[in-house]
């Protein structure tokens, strides 16, 4: 063996076929770090790392050999090809942890099924708070779970969601606050993309005191756009309810004013969720 | 700052060798880093770029600056931030894909450079597990070590066992055949090459047996490499 042979590295690009690129999410004006245009560009994360390369062959795709018809078909787009090392990364940390959070899901099914009625609360590092229904089925498809862990991470990486967990400890939350959705029951497309914008529906409620016209009116942009979807799909909801954001909470800041009187009508929202959920 | 000092006792050692201006940037990058407030306050790109800048130019600075790195990616990753391992990456993938011309350029940086990805390799970890994107490179700047014109250069063996001992065990783990396909190499060098100084030939034998024991070195076999230095 020799040198020759690792010629199709020597270049870096270890490029996978089974990147997909969507494009920037609406929600991107109230991340984190998106500024600076480092952590959260548009050609960001999807791309595969080299032990994956053997598993992209699409006839593999589903490990317990489901035909690729059997699921839900969760995604299109065009397919990006991995260029550098850094989202290369950041794609392997992502798998790992959704591994690593499955591995844990299934340990928790198995005590379930044990330990009857017993529900500790859960650890809290992983992100489906929610306990398991034993025998119901577990979505298990690597790539559903880990474009589900993105868009959770999206939710995630806002200042509201940060000033929700500081003001909201787990041990007070309500139905009516926000639930990050279980990423690893078995729901539709449509079903699971309903509960993230309704998780970040939500979570807006807690954004920072907007300071600038503008920024509160792309906020309201958004919401209002998302909520069209909504209403589409859940007619019985009433739009000027849910133009509002929720909040349900007695938050002690006062810089929530604008927030408050808003109809907790919006906890209906989740059992019509819950509907499309069976 | 009482934190990462204590994190880290030879950082401030370290970060000595910098320039002034340098050093000011990298103190307040792991001071201000580990503060939620403000994550735009230091440039993490630029911090990144200047660390790899100073990892090629100082062969004692590039053994060490893993641990400056891990420090700073656990610092940014519990504000979920990540643009410094990024950069930091993606300069590395650039130096890695000009590594010929580099090596050509400068024996040395080539070693520099050669010691600062493995050394990252040693430090970052995702999930606790080696990056899986730097697998590949790095054996291949060790199989560009074990060719025979870099076997007759006794800096870049040094080097080449050196990694070796530092993170042979992981990376075969990693990949067993590159592994195997390396001490092919290493085991003609040793055997084959005209011209191999002693000395190199010493390292290799010494990296042979090291692998051959699972990353160890028997104890009689330590005290025949080691005890004249002993003494």
């Amino acid at each position: 063996m020799s040198f020759r042979q690792k010629s199709k590295c020597a270049d870096g690009e270890y490029n996978g076929d089974e990147n997909r690129n969507r494009g920037p999410s609406k929600w991107s004006n109230c991340r984190k770090r998106g500024a600076d245009g480092s952590m959260r560009s548009n050609g960001d994360v999807d791309s595969t790392s080299t032990s994956d390369l053997k598993k992209s062959n699409p006839t593999h795709k589903h490990p317990d050999n489901r035909p690729v018809s059997f699921t839900t078909p969760e995604s299109g787009g065009p397919v990006s090809r991995c260029t550098d090392w850094g989202s290369e990364v950041e794609t392997d940390e992502m798998r790992t942890s959704v591994r690593r959070d499955m591995q844990r899901y299934r340990r928790r099914i198995l005590t379930a099924d044990f330990g009857p009625r017993e529900r500790t609360n859960s650890s809290g590092s992983s992100d489906s708070r929610d306990s398991p229904v034993p025998g119901e089925g577990m979505e298990d498809d690597e790539e559903v779970l880990m474009r589900r862990q993105k868009q959770i991470n999206y939710g995630k990486n806002t200042l509201a969601y940060d000033r929700y967990i500081q003001e909201v400890p787990k041990h007070l939350r309500q139905p009516a606050h926000p639930k990050t959705p279980n990423k690893f029951k078995k729901y539709s497309r449509r079903s699971w993309d309903q509960q993230i914008k309704l998780w970040k529906v939500k979570i807006h409620a807690w954004d920072p005191p907007a300071q600038q016209g503008s920024e509160l009116q792309a906020i309201e942009e958004v919401d209002l756009d998302d909520i069209m979807d909504i209403e589409l799909d859940f007619p019985e909801l009433d739009s000027d309810a849910s133009a509002q954001p929720v909040k349900v909470t007695k938050a002690p800041s006062s810089q929530l004013d604008t927030c408050h009187g808003t109809p907790s009508k919006m906890i209906k929202m989740e059992a019509s969720v819950d509907l499309d959920m069976v | 700052m009482p934190t990462s000092k204590m994190d880290n006792p030879n950082e401030d050692y370290k970060i000595q060798s910098f320039d002034l201006e340098t050093q000011k940037l990298l103190k307040t990058a792991l001071k201000v880093v580990s503060m939620p407030s403000e994550p735009s306050a230091v440039d993490l790109e630029k911090v990144s770029n200047v660390i790899v800048d100073q990892s090629l130019k100082d062969p004692v600075f590039s053994k060490e600056a893993g641990r400056i790195c891990y420090t700073i990616v656990q610092a940014e990753a519990k504000h979920n931030g990540n643009v410094f391992r990024r950069n930091l990456l993606n300069r590395l993938q650039l130096e890695f894909k000009a590594r010929e011309e580099t090596r050509l350029r400068s024996r040395q940086e080539w070693v520099c450079f050669v010691t600062f990805i493995c050394n990252i390799f040693d430090y970052l970890k995702v999930n606790s597990m080696p990056m899986v994107a730097l697998v590949h490179p790095v054996f291949d700047c060790l199989f560009r070590l074990a060719q025979p014109d870099s076997l007759n250069n006794e800096e870049e063996v040094d080097c080449l066992v050196l990694q070796l001992h530092r993170i042979g065990d992981q990376l075969e783990k990693m990949n067993s055949q590159r592994m195997d396909e390396l001490f092919y190499l290493l085991r003609d060098g040793f055997l084959l090459q005209e011209g191999l100084s002693s000395m190199a030939r010493l390292l290799l034998l010494e990296i042979l047996e090291f692998r051959a024991g699972a990353w160890t070195l028997s104890d009689t076999a330590q005290k025949y490499y080691y005890s004249e230095v002993n003494d």
